[in-house]
């Protein structure tokens, strides 16, 4: 069985072959085993902790020692079994065009953008007030603002999207 | 005092609740419609529901309060910190409803809630404030007015609600053409988080570090101050890592601030759990900046240094108790103890909340960490409420071991589902300036606006290549099916070994055992 995983803008390559598996051709000795909600894998003798939760379609974001790894792709899609509630403007944005979603139901107080706008990462977009703070949505990405679906002083539902990237 | 109704929710709820339990009182929770499966309802003796989701028909109605009060026969509240712990209409409406209010008077309430009567009961104390407009400015009063009184002040300066707290309602303007902006803003915001769009200005002191006093008064005119707590790393005036003691503040020092704060609370009768905040300069130098009239966020610090428990004695002060609490234990701190509060919010996008479900959440614990929390595994961090999860402690006998410890406790906090700012903190606990406590309460914005939107936390190249191997040993595992190995003593019951063609992974895979 072999994956293809894309893990911190790498493409990784993984084989299993009988008892031995193989990443990036190179044959690694692993021990996995499932424990509770995580699974405890030995790298040769390195110790990792990982906690895997689903993302979206094809993805998965590891915890691995506290730190979060986002893994794509692979032979089988993972995740797509259940549709995500929530999450925040990152993880909308993350695929298809990007759209920006409010994460929270919300009085939008500002509009930060106009349509035709070339906006860069982190980029302030809207200003959502909730939990009584404001609080600004930026860009998950680089990209030119395409569609402007929030309005000023408009109560929005969490996941409503606000502004469409192209 | 038998049975105490706790006006609150979250980890501030569960914090009472426990100590109501280890003195032996009854308790009562109240809770709103999307809370009834909390941690704090099932924590409390008895529990009540109080209403719909949104606060001002839940947690924030008096009425539903005193009602839930009534019906369950309690005779005292404890409201927690935010929601209506500083309303002094809910403390009278207590008092009026013959039930204990577990905090100051209504009038001491009402006095230091009001920023600007606060300045100037410092200033009857003796006590340097901010220089600032005594008078605040109601909401009709003209920009022009607004604006001479600026010039007066000089610039930088800041726009505040007289109601405020929490970085609310505040504005930083630092020339003249901004303010008529800053202005509006600042009400705006001070009108819907408080209902008082009223606003005073005060001098923005250059590079401050924000350093309180916690405080107790009890019913007989008694009054100790603690050790002060440092609390300068904020993000936009909101308190993001607390210690103490603060790593600046010499024993002179300390024995000026606690008296300074010790002497504004006694001017007002206060009684209760409050605290005085102070700016510092780099001359240590303080002015006061304004009085909270409630239990504070991070007061597990304080109780980890003096081993006292600011809780019980709320409780026991509020029942007539005398505070005959030796003051060195009070204001003499034994070792250091630091606190992370740990949001659901993405540091990765500008702290934006990120509500939903935990679908895993392993606190940290072990030797010398505290976890106040009130979030667990499977439960929800509801939208309509303040995204705090958790407040993580740790203790040391000196600062390098807190922070040691603190980093520890941060590598084993785990939470899925739900975005966190543990990332964040592990970052920040290594920050050359922090470690060296060289910062300000501007230092943390200043730091976040230099960097750009980097990540907070990223992997070596090992850890993404474990992740990549774990990732599709999970899709082979199929979550359903699994494989065992045999060679290895597995309890029976776990050995559902499949037929090995179904996951393609040989059965006597020596290391590469997979178990559900």
């Amino acid at each position: 069985m072999t994956f293809e995983l894309e893990t911190g803008g790498t493409t990784r390559h993984i084989e299993q072959r009988g008892a031995q598996l193989f990443l990036d051709g190179r044959q690694v000795d692993v021990d996995a085993v499932k424990a509770g909600p995580a699974w405890s894998i030995l790298v040769g003798h390195r110790s990792y902790e990982l906690f895997l939760a689903e993302r979206g379609p094809g993805e998965l974001i590891a915890h691995v020692n506290g730190r979060a790894v986002t893994v794509r792709g692979g032979p089988q899609r993972f995740g797509s079994r259940r549709a995500r509630t929530g999450g925040t403007a990152r993880e909308a944005a993350a695929h298809g065009p990007g759209r920006v979603a409010a994460p929270m139901p919300g009085r939008i107080a500002r509009v930060l953008v106009r349509v035709g706008d070339r906006v860069t990462a982190q980029q302030g977009l809207v200003v959502v007030e909730a939990m009584k703070m404001e609080n600004e949505l930026r860009s998950p990405r680089a990209g030119i603002v395409t569609e402007i679906r929030a309005t000023e002083g408009a109560l929005v539902e969490a996941n409503a999207v606000l502004i469409v990237l192209e | 005092m038998h049975k105490i109704l706790v006006a609150n929710r979250g980890e501030i709820a569960v914090r009472v609740l426990r100590a109501c339990r280890d003195l032996g009182l009854a308790s009562v929770a109240v809770y709103s419609a999307c809370d009834r499966t909390a941690r704090h309802v099932r924590l409390a003796d008895e529990a009540c529901a109080i209403g719909p989701n949104a606060p001002s028909e839940s947690y924030l109605n008096i009425d539903r309060l005193l009602d839930a009060a009534r019906r369950t026969g309690a005779d005292a509240v404890h409201p927690g910190y935010g929601f209506l712990a500083e309303n002094a209409q809910f403390a009278a409406a207590c008092r009026d409803a013959g039930l204990t209010f577990i905090g100051p008077t209504p009038e001491a309430i009402a006095l230091m809630g009001s920023k600007t009567e606060a300045r100037r009961a410092a200033i009857a104390a003796n006590i340097p404030v901010v220089p600032g407009t005594e008078q605040p400015f109601a909401p009709g009063d003209p920009d022009d007015a607004i604006a001479a009184a600026a010039g007066r002040i000089g610039y930088p300066l800041l726009i505040k609600a007289v109601a405020g707290g929490g970085g609310k309602g505040m504005r930083t303007v630092t020339k003249a053409a901004d303010l008529p902006g800053a202005i509006r803003a600042a009400r705006s915001e001070a009108g819907t988080a408080f209902g008082d769009s009223a606003i005073y200005l005060e001098r923005r002191l250059t590079r401050p570090r924000h350093i309180e006093v916690q405080l107790l008064g009890d019913q007989h005119g008694r009054v100790l101050p603690f050790v002060e707590r440092e609390c300068s790393i904020q993000r936009r005036h909101q308190k993001v890592i607390e210690e103490t003691p603060s790593p600046v503040v010499t024993p002179a020092f300390r024995a000026y601030l606690l008296e300074a704060a010790a002497a504004v609370a006694r001017a007002v009768g206060y009684t209760g759990a409050g605290t005085i905040e102070f700016l510092v300069d780099e001359e240590h130098r303080c002015w006061f900046l304004e009085m909270n009239t409630r239990l504070q966020v991070e007061h597990p610090i304080t109780e980890m240094v003096t081993g006292i428990d600011l809780v019980e004695w709320q409780l026991r002060i509020a029942r007539g108790e005398k505070l005959d609490l030796d003051p060195v234990l009070a204001n003499t701190p034994d070792g250091h103890a630091i606190e992370c509060r740990i949001y659901a919010e993405d540091p990765d996008t500008g702290f934006i909340p990120s509500p939903g479900r935990i679908s895993v959440l392993r606190a940290a614990a072990g030797p010398w960490i505290r976890e106040d929390g009130g979030a667990e595994s499977g439960g929800e961090v509801p939208v309509y409420y303040d995204p705090l999860i958790s407040k993580l402690c740790a203790w040391g006998p000196d600062r390098p071991h807190a922070i040691a410890r603190m980093s520890r406790a941060l590598r084993e906090y785990e939470v899925l589902g739900v975005q966190t700012t543990v990332p964040f903190f592990r970052w920040m606990l290594a920050q050359p300036a922090f470690l060296a406590a060289a910062f300000h309460t501007g230092y943390l914005d200043e730091l976040l606006q230099q960097r750009g939107g980097e990540p907070f936390a990223t992997a070596d190249k090992d850890e993404e290549e474990a992740a990549a191997i774990g990732a599709a040993l999970h899709v082979m595992s199929g979550r359903g099916p699994s494989v065992a190995d045999p060679g290895r003593s597995a309890p029976p019951e776990r050995q559902r070994t499949l037929p090995v063609g179904k996951v393609g992974w040989k059965a006597r895979a020596r290391a590469e055992a997979l178990r559900p």
